[in-house]
């Protein structure tokens, strides 16, 4: 249900971290989500299309790997010159 | 390619500015509580007999949020204790930036005990760290015993069960039992209070739950 804010919370990490590395194109955004954490993944990455549309991140794909009890963490990126 | 590790919360903004809020709570030892419950579970009416209960000059403040309307702050300002309303305006939960901006212009000096109700939801707001010292879960007995097993996150994480409207037990199917099982097949440890609103009965046990707890950061 606040899959949007976490997608918004996704991208405003990934900006932040992509800002550091002038040049360099996201890829693919690494998450790890658990059972617990009350985040449908789907929903997730529909939000997440939404949001990057139009936007230089729009290539970007998420990558969710299942995690145990309430993790949501950013895992990785994966940056092309 | 390059793959860069970041091993990071997703939320971790919101767990910066709840870690802040914990800070400040704990430095002037104050309990805060976060009610976590579905719709119409009963958490204003809970919050209403439990300011009801409270001698004037008790250090204790509310904040109410809702998706839209200050319906729940009006309810609950007639007690006398310092109430604010967070109207989220479409979010379906509270997160900790918005509590802190609630705080503003309050003199956290004069508290001993803050109730913050959460939007009605069982799902959003368990992810969301608003700096409180324990969670609260409220289910009332017109729900399904079976609610832990399908929102089990804010079950795992709450400290307490709130079983509430036990005055409708003999008109409604409602195993208690099955329940109480049901909470701690997801969160063993959970305390667990049955309570009424109505009637009254259970928030004895209820108020002194929280005397406990109060007298514990003091």
């Amino acid at each position: 249900m606040h899959e949007m804010g976490i997608a918004s919370s996704v991208i405003e990490a990934v900006r932040a971290e992509a800002a550091r590395r002038p040049g360099a194109r996201v890829v693919k955004i690494g998450l790890r989500i658990g059972e617990l954490a009350g985040i449908d993944q789907a929903s997730l990455t529909f939000c997440f299309e939404v949001l990057v549309k139009d936007t230089d991140l729009e290539p970007a794909v998420l990558a969710i790997e299942d995690a145990t009890c309430d993790e949501l963490d950013l895992a990785y990126l994966e940056l092309e010159e | 390619m390059e793959r860069v590790a970041l091993e990071r919360k997703v939320l971790s903004e919101n767990e910066r500015i709840a870690a802040g809020l914990r800070e400040r709570f704990a430095r002037r030892g104050i309990l805060v509580l976060n009610f976590i419950s579905s719709p119409g579970s009963g958490k204003t009416a809970l919050l209403e007999k439990t300011l009801e209960g409270f001698p004037a000059g008790t250090r204790v403040a509310v904040l109410t949020g809702d998706i839209q309307t200050d319906n729940d702050a009006i309810r609950l300002a007639k007690y006398g204790f310092p109430v604010r309303q967070i109207t989220t305006a479409g979010a379906c939960h509270l997160d900790a930036r918005m509590v802190e901006r609630a705080l503003e212009g309050w003199d956290l000096d004069q508290l001993d005990l803050l109730l913050i109700e959460n939007v009605g939801n069982l799902v959003c707001p368990t992810s969301y760290d608003l700096g409180e010292q324990a969670k609260i879960v409220v289910l009332s007995v017109t729900e399904g015993e079976d609610k832990p097993l399908k929102y089990p996150g804010i079950f795992h994480k709450a400290a307490l069960m709130i079983l509430n409207k036990i005055d409708l037990l003999p008109y409604v199917p409602f195993k208690i039992e099955l329940a109480r099982e049901c909470a701690r097949r997801v969160h063993p440890d959970i305390e667990i209070l049955e309570v009424s609103c109505t009637s009254g009965e259970g928030l004895e046990a209820w108020q002194a739950w929280l005397d406990q707890r109060r007298r514990a950061l003091r």
